[in-house]
């Protein structure tokens, strides 16, 4: 038989295109099926933030965070309120830190639920993706109630939070809980144990704990190799050190791994929720912040544990009321940059897969 | 607009405030500040100890934090030896940032490290001069730089030399400028 005439191919995928996320682009050497090079193309949604905010003053820079992984504004919020409060020392009252971190978990939660649902529409599962949603709708209606937005929710202040919890909130989420933890049950019947779903994630685009850490990855994709490495637990902020509760981790650093992480911290996440709303004390919910905020000349960072990982904020002020200089270190930014080593000599049909398990926001990873 | 100029040029009443509000704290010694100087102390004493006196040029703190300002021509090298040094072990980069100060005529990198064995966090920087802004690229000793350094590369500036792809990364391949210099002009006519 004559020899058969061979040559790479081409494919481009994206940035438009349902299964990425937002507007990734990835350009894809293909052997046959198989996946050579990948490269990422990014920064169709870059909009500056950290130039806008060399231009405005901290107070203001919040609603900016809400649009970078829009789908935990929350956490977002958190990590730039906790940078300037701890540069500039300010206290805030215990009402307040509960709050955020109720706000926060829920968050959190309704986060991750939306990566169940999107990754097994990915895998091409439809019906988880409208169980999630109709979990996810009683969080977000939870969220609206308290701070006026679906979304994006500019709910916190340097010093505080915007608002108190509206008559009967605490209420609402003691009703949602039994309920999350039946929709809980449901999602892990219905997904975790589903044999198709399995063979397509077990055992595929694993990477090891060294690679991990060099890579600098954080959140669920480094926890998945089995490191133990959650800022909440070590190096707590805010008032997450009072309350119990574990941080799971994975064994391979295979997309089960990663999948499943995500449904065992929405537990987690649950548990933190519910004895906050036990122990909330009362009182005020804003502190004393001034009026204008200036942080002193100097540089400072402070990072909390996003929905993707470590949401840092790096600060150099020179005394005045706007940053000379912000920098945001984007857990989304960091944890794409492994796609290249891991898609290289995969299968095109894995391509999905594992990008879809890394869980990346395109808001972001572009910031 | 002139009432907002006016509030950012009272300087001396902010730094007033904040020495009333430091004031009490520097009567006690402070624990937390005390444990940063020994690690400080301790690190610049190995670095010295391996690399030589010449290799820095200040260490500091930057409130609790500890900084090490490393001269430019032995940023790789002293990079190399917090990662791989037995005793230093700083094997997570957590974050990196150019800042441009063209009032001293130099470009900061500054890189925070972060040991997982001895549960420290350092932050290392260096300075370049703002025209021909280069520098010695870290992709090989952190592979989570390499995006790190094209976004500077790309925002700020500056030139990585040895990095294995540098190009720009979140703006267009064929834009002019680079946005997060302090001479950029966001309203070009």
């Amino acid at each position: 038989m004559a020899e058969l005439r061979t040559e790479e191919m081409l494919l481009n995928v994206g940035p438009q295109h349902p299964s990425t996320h937002g507007v990734l682009r990835v350009v894809i050497k293909l052997d046959g099926e198989i996946i050579r090079e990948a490269t990422p193309v990014i920064g169709y949604l870059h909009r500056g933030t950290e130039k806008l905010s060399e231009d405005l003053q901290y107070q203001q820079i919040i609603p900016y965070f809400d649009r970078l992984d829009y789908i935990s504004a929350m956490l977002n919020n958190h990590a730039i309120v906790n940078a300037v409060e701890k540069a500039m020392d300010i206290e805030i009252p215990e009402r307040a830190e509960y709050l955020r971190v109720i706000v926060g978990e829920l968050n959190r939660t309704a986060a991750h639920l939306l990566f169940v649902g999107a990754y097994l529409l990915d895998l091409g599962a439809m019906s988880p993706f409208l169980y999630v949603f109709m979990t996810r709708e009683r969080i977000i209606e939870l969220l609206n109630e308290i701070s006026g937005a679906r979304l994006t929710y500019n709910y916190m202040r340097v010093g505080g939070v915007k608002y108190d919890a509206p008559p009967g909130w605490f209420a609402k989420i003691r009703e949602f809980i039994p309920y999350f933890k039946e929709m809980y049950q449901l999602f892990d019947d219905l997904i975790t144990g589903n044999e198709i779903f399995i063979s397509r994630v077990k055992g595929i685009g694993s990477y090891g704990q060294e690679e991990a850490i060099n890579y600098g990855l954080s959140g669920i994709p480094l926890r998945s190799t089995g490191f133990k490495w959650d800022l909440r637990k070590n190096k707590s902020y805010s008032v997450y050190d009072r309350f119990d509760f574990e941080i799971p981790v994975g064994t391979n650093g295979d997309n089960y791994d990663r999948y499943y992480l995500h449904l065992l911290e929405m537990e987690q996440s649950m548990r933190i929720v519910e004895q906050a709303i036990d122990s909330i004390p009362e009182g005020p919910v804003m502190g004393k912040a001034p009026k204008i905020l200036r942080i002193p000349a100097g540089e400072y960072y402070a990072a909390v544990e996003g929905a993707k990982g470590e949401l840092g904020v790096y600060i150099v002020s020179d005394g005045k009321d706007k940053p000379y200089r912000m920098k945001i270190r984007r857990p989304s930014f960091v944890n794409l940059q492994i796609i290249p080593s891991l898609l290289k000599d995969q299968n095109i049909a894995d391509f999905i897969a594992i990008l879809g398990s890394i869980d990346i926001v395109l808001g972001e990873v572009d910031a | 607009m002139t009432e907002e100029s006016k509030e950012t040029t009272v300087k001396p009443s902010a730094e007033t405030a904040v020495n009333t509000e430091t004031q009490p704290k520097e009567e006690q010694p402070d624990p937390k500040k005390e444990a940063a100087q020994k690690v400080l102390d301790r690190i610049r004493g190995l670095i010295v100890q391996e690399l030589g006196d010449h290799v820095l040029e200040d260490a500091l703190l930057m409130k609790h934090q500890p900084t090490f300002v490393v001269k430019r021509d032995h940023w790789l090298q002293t990079v190399q030896l917090l990662r791989h040094h037995d005793a230093l072990g700083f094997d997570y980069p957590e974050a990196m940032a150019g800042t441009d100060y063209p009032a001293n005529g130099y470009i900061e990198v500054i890189l925070y490290v972060y040991s997982m064995n001895h549960n420290e966090l350092i932050a290392v920087k260096t300075r370049t001069p703002r025209d021909n802004a280069e520098l010695q690229s870290l992709s090989y000793v952190y592979q989570g730089l390499n995006w790190e350094e094209r976004e500077i590369y790309d925002l700020v500036g500056v030139k990585f030399t040895g990095h294995p792809d540098l190009r720009r990364i979140m703006m267009p391949e064929d834009y002019e400028g680079h946005p997060l210099r302090k001479d950029f002009s966001v309203w070009k006519e």
